[in-house]
C-alpha cells in the first residue's frame, strides 16, 4: 500500500463517516445516570428484592432458635 | 478474572464456614474459662475439617453443573445437608458426641433433642442452607465473577 492508497482510504473514510458537529456536548450531564446504572448492577442484592418466602424461612429459623435454643449448637455444628 | 474459575468457586464456597469457625472457637474459650464439661474440641473436628472442604467442593460442583442443569444456587445448597447431616451424625456418634437414647438424642453431652424435633431441625438446616447459599455464597460468587 503506497501513500496514494492511504490518502484515498482516508478520503473514503471521511466521506463515509458522519460529520461531528463542533458543539458535540450532550444536552445534560450523563454522569448521574451512569452512577445509577452502576448502583443497579451492583452484586449486593437489595432487601426489597428478597421474596416473602425467604423472609418466612428466616422467621421460621429464628423461631426455632428462640423456642429451642439447644438447636443452635447443633445447627452450628453443620456450618 | 477469567482464569481459574474452579479455584474461585472453591474459595467462595469456604467463605461461610471459615467465618463461622471463630464463632465456634468462642465455645472453646468458654469451656476453658468456665471449665464447662463439654468436649468442644472433639466437636470442632467436623466443622473445621469436613464442612469447609465440602462447601468448597459443592460450589465447584455447582459451577460445573449449572450450565447444564440451570439449578438455582439456593436449591443446590439446600441439597448439601442431605450429604452433610448423615456424615456429621456418623462422625459425632463415633467420637462420642452424639448419644442415641430412648426418647431422643443427646448432642455434646448437653443438648437433648427429642425425636419429635429431629425432623424440624432437619428442615431448619435445609432452610438455613438454602438462604445462606442463595444470598451469601451467591453474592461471593458474583463478587468473584463466577456467577
Amino acid at each position: 500500500m503506497n501513500a496514494h492508497d492511504e490518502d484515498r482510504i482516508k478520503q473514503v473514510l471521511k466521506r463515509s463517516l458522519p460529520q461531528v458537529e463542533d458543539e458535540a456536548e450532550p444536552v445534560r450531564d450523563l454522569w448521574p445516570a451512569m452512577l445509577r446504572r452502576l448502583d443497579a448492577s451492583s452484586v449486593a442484592p437489595s432487601l426489597s428484592l428478597v421474596p416473602w418466602f425467604d423472609w418466612a424461612l428466616l422467621a421460621g429459623l429464628a423461631g426455632l432458635a428462640a423456642f429451642f435454643p439447644a438447636s443452635i449448637p447443633v445447627l452450628l455444628y453443620y456450618l | 478474572m477469567n482464569t481459574h474459575p474452579y479455584l474461585r468457586a472453591y474459595l467462595a464456597g469456604i467463605f461461610v464456614p471459615t467465618f463461622v469457625l471463630p464463632l465456634l472457637l468462642t465455645f472453646v474459650v468458654v469451656r476453658l474459662v468456665f471449665q464447662v464439661p463439654i468436649p468442644v474440641e472433639q466437636a470442632l473436628i467436623f466443622p473445621m475439617a469436613c464442612v469447609p472442604l465440602l462447601w468448597g467442593l459443592w460450589n465447584m460442583l455447582w459451577l460445573w453443573s449449572s450450565p447444564r442443569t440451570h439449578m438455582p444456587i439456593g436449591l443446590h445448597g439446600a441439597v448439601l445437608p442431605l450429604l452433610l447431616m448423615p456424615m456429621g451424625a456418623l462422625l459425632a456418634t463415633s467420637a462420642g458426641l452424639l448419644e442415641i437414647g430412648a426418647r431422643g438424642v443427646t448432642w455434646f453431652h448437653a443438648c437433648q433433642v427429642p425425636y419429635a424435633l429431629i425432623v424440624p431441625l432437619f428442615l431448619a438446616a435445609l432452610a438455613g442452607y438454602y438462604l445462606v447459599w442463595k444470598y451469601v455464597v451467591g453474592f461471593v460468587n458474583r463478587a468473584l465473577g463466577i456467577a
